[in-house]
């Protein structure tokens, strides 16, 4: 039997839609068959995403799971989406596209008005409209308030003007639309004026093809099945239609959706844990070195992947609260103390997993075949984005121990 | 449009599967999955249907210990309701008794037409298709690899060995379709909580008015009589490529006649 998720979904802890979901989602993935093993293949050699992954889990109504039934959504709920990206990661099939299409969604949500919704909202639960999702800057990345890019007003107020950079930005090519973060009141009129640092920006929802919009592919390694780009906004005008709530106030917006974001990462990193776990466990069991035995029957092999075992379990409650907490509607302040920790601890794990992987496959573990090494640096980069774990431990040392401020 | 599809509940092919070594029959306790060879039928109904505007889909399946697991599936797919004939009688049953059992099931309700795959992925007999048209009084079209309505008539794209047939067929007609006739939905989160209460008419053999020695290993006209293993395969021959394999590899083809 081919070991799949080692999440327990049962009846005692998640409702019937939870339940739907996991049983919908192993459907899939078990009518894949062997196909999943080219769809890895494609993610890391091909480093393209399969469309077809995109469009099951359209179907399957995951990209609509935060949208509300009257915008053509599923309601099926953060933790619905957290279960079925836990089992697609599993068989490592991780998703960042969904990671940011929940993130956009939940600023929509919260920021747009009424026609924006109505306009957006159904068109992404029906998988006809893909977003990306920009903040950094080559000068601005954990340190977001710096960011340059400005946004001025037409005179006639119909529309806005964008000019600057961004950097890092994943899956520009294959999005519609992507969530522009810029600025809209200049640093030095905050400093000016003894405005608060989180004053000043505004979101736009920006079509990827706009006239003066162009993108330069970074060579970067890490979010595997998709390019990450630099972005160059040559005077990209945009329509005051497609700002995402209160001109000035779009942080207040942002850090309503920087809690999904999390916890869908987190959601792939424990998932990913067994993909890697289950790797070494197969491997084990039938290599033999010394003695007739197989390495499985070494307490050297059994216990790191005991302990990781434990650890993911931990961090997928901690993901499991979280998205709880979202679906319940607690506070985002509340909701992100268990969102970082989860997006912490799974991360953490994850890139231990690996790492213990490759050492019970020896050199194996280093054969491209083998569908292993080449999600090294995907899983590093796990512990630095869509935050760094550093930045996650400031976060939790200043709210839950209440200690100074460290940066 | 009504269309009744046969739903064959298998043993998981991805577990081990089991012979009972006294009957040689495949041992089907415990859950049951949908055979995916069918989920092709039901995929193709629900297209007919919803192009038709109007009618349903209805599943006929025959299981042991009331077994649903397979019919939730291919509810959840859309089917409107399933019947399901269930008789410790039925065990041992043979292909006919197989055809005359669904037959009956299909009968309770009305219908234009039933789909089937052309065989199931446990038993591969492939002949109840034929067997329940000709319990029926019904026309038979197997093979189908294309399926499209008009008027009355089923215009049907029948695979063969050199191409394909165009076949026109009164309805109502029982119509095996192979896997290459759609590519067939996989139930979404909503189907599968909608079809827990979809209606499973359970029956057993009384209710379809059979007699236990019509059916089962009782009334079954064919029996296994002894089973081995599979040979195993010859080695292949291996050509280790020294910049001339290709013509090695010609050579062989042409030795088969093939090229």
């Amino acid at each position: 039997m081919v070991r799949g998720s080692s999440a327990k979904v049962t009846s005692e802890r998640f409702n019937e839609t939870h339940l739907a979901v996991v049983d919908a989602v192993d459907y899939y993935l078990n009518s894949l068959g062997p196909k999943k093993r080219s769809f890895i293949r494609e993610i890391f050699d091909q480093h393209h995403y399969p469309d077809e992954l995109n469009d099951a889990m359209v179907s399957l109504g995951l990209f609509g799971a935060l949208i509300p039934a009257c915008y053509g959504g599923t309601e099926a709920g953060l933790l619905s989406m957290v279960l079925a990206m836990e089992r697609f990661s599993a068989f490592g099939l991780g998703n960042t596209l969904a990671l940011l299409i929940t993130m956009d969604t939940m600023a929509i949500l919260t920021g747009a008005s009424e026609s924006m919704r109505r306009r957006f909202l159904p068109k992404i639960a029906s998988g006809e409209i893909k977003t990306a999702f920009a903040i950094t800057e080559p000068g601005a990345g954990t340190n977001s308030f710096e960011l340059t890019l400005s946004a001025k007003a037409a005179s006639d107020g119909t529309e806005y003007v964008l000019s600057g950079e961004k950097a890092w930005i994943t899956g520009v090519d294959r999005a519609d639309y992507v969530l522009v973060v810029a600025r809209t009141t200049t640093l030095e009129e905050i400093k000016r004026s003894n405005l608060k640092r989180s004053f000043g920006l505004t979101l736009f929802l920006v079509p990827t093809n706009a006239s003066g919009l162009s993108k330069v592919k970074m060579s970067t390694v890490g979010v595997e099945g998709y390019n990450q780009f630099q972005l160059f906004f040559d005077n990209v005008e945009v329509s005051s239609e497609l700002v995402l709530g209160e001109v000035n106030h779009g942080a207040s917006v942002l850090f309503s959706a920087l809690n999904p974001e999390r916890i869908v990462a987190a959601a792939m990193a424990v998932g990913s844990v067994d993909y890697f776990v289950n790797k070494a466990i197969e491997y084990a069991k039938e290599r033999v070195v010394f003695g007739g035995r197989s390495i499985a029957h070494y307490q050297s092999l059994q216990h790191p992947l005991a302990r990781i075992r434990t650890t993911q379990e931990g961090a997928r409650l901690l993901t499991y609260e979280a998205a709880q907490a979202f679906d319940r509607g607690t506070a985002p302040q509340e909701v992100g103390t268990y969102a970082n920790m989860a997006k912490y601890l799974a991360s953490e794990v994850a890139f231990e997993a690996i790492d213990r992987s490759l050492a019970a496959h020896g050199g194996t573990g280093f054969v491209l075949e083998t569908e292993i090494v080449q999600m090294l640096a995907s899983t590093r980069l796990s512990k630095t984005a869509p935050i760094n774990n550093e930045m996650v431990l400031n976060y939790i040392a200043e709210t839950e121990l209440g200690l100074p401020r460290s940066y | 449009m009504n269309i009744a599809v046969c739903v064959k509940q298998i043993p998981d092919p991805a577990a081990p599967g089991r012979l009972d070594p006294n009957t040689f029959n495949l041992v089907r306790e415990g859950k049951l999955v949908m055979d995916d060879s069918d989920s092709y039928g039901v995929e193709m109904a629900l297209q007919l249907v919803d192009r038709a505007g109007g009618g349903e889909v209805t599943l006929i399946s025959m299981a042991p210990n009331g077994e649903t697991s397979g019919l939730r599936t291919a509810l959840a797919m859309g089917a409107a309701k399933a019947v399901l004939v269930s008789d410790p009688a039925l065990g041992g049953s043979d292909a006919l008794s197989t055809a005359k059992v669904l037959a009956a099931a299909i009968l309770r309700n009305p219908f234009d037409m039933v789909i089937t795959a052309t065989e199931s992925t446990d038993g591969y007999t492939g002949t109840v298709p034929v067997q329940i048209a000709e319990i029926l009084g019904l026309p038979a079209v197997s093979f189908a690899k294309k399926v499209t309505l008009d008027g009355n008539k089923a215009m049907i794209e029948r695979q063969s060995e050199s191409g394909y047939d165009e076949v026109a067929c009164e309805l109502p007609a029982v119509v095996s379709v192979t896997a290459g006739v759609v590519e067939p939905r996989y139930p979404s989160f909503k189907g599968i909580m909608a079809a827990k209460s979809k209606p499973i008419e359970t029956l057993s053999l009384s209710d379809l008015g059979l007699s236990a020695d019509q059916v089962g290993a009782a009334g079954a006209r064919e029996a296994i009589v002894s089973l081995r293993k599979a040979e195993a395969r010859q080695a292949g021959q291996i050509i280790e490529d020294d910049g001339e394999a290709f013509a090695k590899i010609i050579e062989y083809l042409e030795q088969l006649k093939v090229v």
